[in-house]
């Protein structure tokens, strides 16, 4: 068995580019890569929102009301309903006023275990150096 | 020698970065690497076939066949595409398209990956 | 880890760089990022090469641009072409960065 760990950074906010959108689905996408490795073999995705970045996790998000397009945050609640590892930088956070109350912290109207992890950067750069390639956005 | 997985999500026209990434593709074949390329979002465009070249316009058609023929393996994420209505009938001979996870499995036994995708 | 991170553009809307604590980091300036080894804004160098790093800029891209290796304002900024990206890819980092 083998496992091959990725870490998504999403350092800019979305909507303007759907880069960040492509983040998340891509990573959820490690729901059903097992279709092309062998048997035990896994792709594990982490995910941060560093920077600017933290700016998508801002919950309430009315992309579906406004534009009929799925919001990122539902991206984000998908990506805990894949027990996704989503973390979120604590000092970033706090340069915009914004605290854990502001974000997207759970998906329990989905049926979600995990939840958004709000930490401090050294954490986020635990986990780059923990995985074994790093996918900027 | 290794495995290069490449993940580029710019646009074949309106960016010079789709150019840096094929470049960079064909130097490490040069060098007996195997290369994986993944385009998404708007670098999709990359899959269309019959592309007319300008000089004003980025065109990777030739240099991407010439490639693909030393052994470059080039896939598009397909909703990508389908978005932008690039259909299977009018994509590149010898592009593949396949959903995301095609990707995350190509950075599974990758040695090095390098991914293009702030923007 | 060893991290070559590769830096397109001449303004950097992300301050990743400056967070990151690679034991090794290499600064590859490609595209519109090789204006940090050649330009100088009021006199000083970009803050970009401030870093505890290695440094390299595409000739190639230099070179579409109007610009020679002459025009690298810093002997720290090696000059390199694709196949050397290449070989610092496999040969000297672990860990690749596009900011």
């Amino acid at each position: 068995m083998a496992t091959t760990k990725l870490g998504f950074i999403i350092q800019r906010p979305g909507y303007k580019s759907e880069n960040q959108k492509l983040a998340l689905t891509h990573a959820i996408a490690s729901q059903s890569v097992e279709i092309y490795l062998d048997d035990d073999d896994e792709v594990i995705c982490d995910v941060a929102f560093t920077g600017d970045g933290v700016l998508n996790c801002i919950k309430d998000q009315k992309a579906l009301e406004n534009y009929d397009l799925s919001s990122t945050e539902s991206h984000i609640k998908m990506g805990l309903l894949c027990d996704l590892n989503i973390l979120v930088c604590k000092e970033d956070l706090e340069k915009f006023g914004l605290s854990k109350s502001d974000i997207v912290i759970d998906a329990e109207e989905f049926g979600a275990d995990v939840e958004v992890k709000v930490v401090p950067f050294e954490e986020i750069n635990k986990m780059m150096d923990d995985v074994n390639h790093l996918l900027f956005f | 020698m290794g495995k290069l997985t490449i993940g580029c999500f710019s646009s074949l026209v309106g960016s010079m970065t789709l150019d840096w990434a094929v470049k960079l593709s064909g130097a490490a074949i040069e060098k007996g690497h195997k290369v994986d390329l993944w385009v998404s979002g708007n670098a999709t465009m990359l899959s269309i076939q019959d592309q007319r070249a300008f000089k004003d316009y980025s065109s990777l058609e030739k240099p991407l066949k010439e490639l693909m023929a030393k052994g470059l393996n080039v896939t598009a994420c397909e909703a990508c595409a389908e978005a932008r209505g690039y259909n299977k009938d009018n994509t590149m001979e010898g592009f593949k398209r396949f959903s995301m996870d095609w990707y995350l499995a190509s950075t599974f036994n990758a040695d090095r990956v390098l991914h293009i995708g702030g923007e | 880890m060893k991290l070559v991170t590769f830096v397109s553009d001449y303004k950097i809307n992300v301050d990743t760089l400056d967070r990151l604590k690679p034991e090794k980091l290499g600064i590859v300036l490609v595209e519109n990022g090789v204006y940090h080894a050649t330009t100088k804004e009021n006199g000083n160098p970009s803050s970009l090469l401030n870093h505890s790093a290695d440094y390299y800029v595409l000739l190639n891209d230099l070179e579409t641009r109007g610009l020679t290796a002459d025009d690298v304002i810093d002997s720290k900024v090696k000059v390199i072409g694709f196949g050397d990206i290449v070989d610092l890819i496999f040969n000297d980092y672990d860990k690749t960065a596009w900011l």
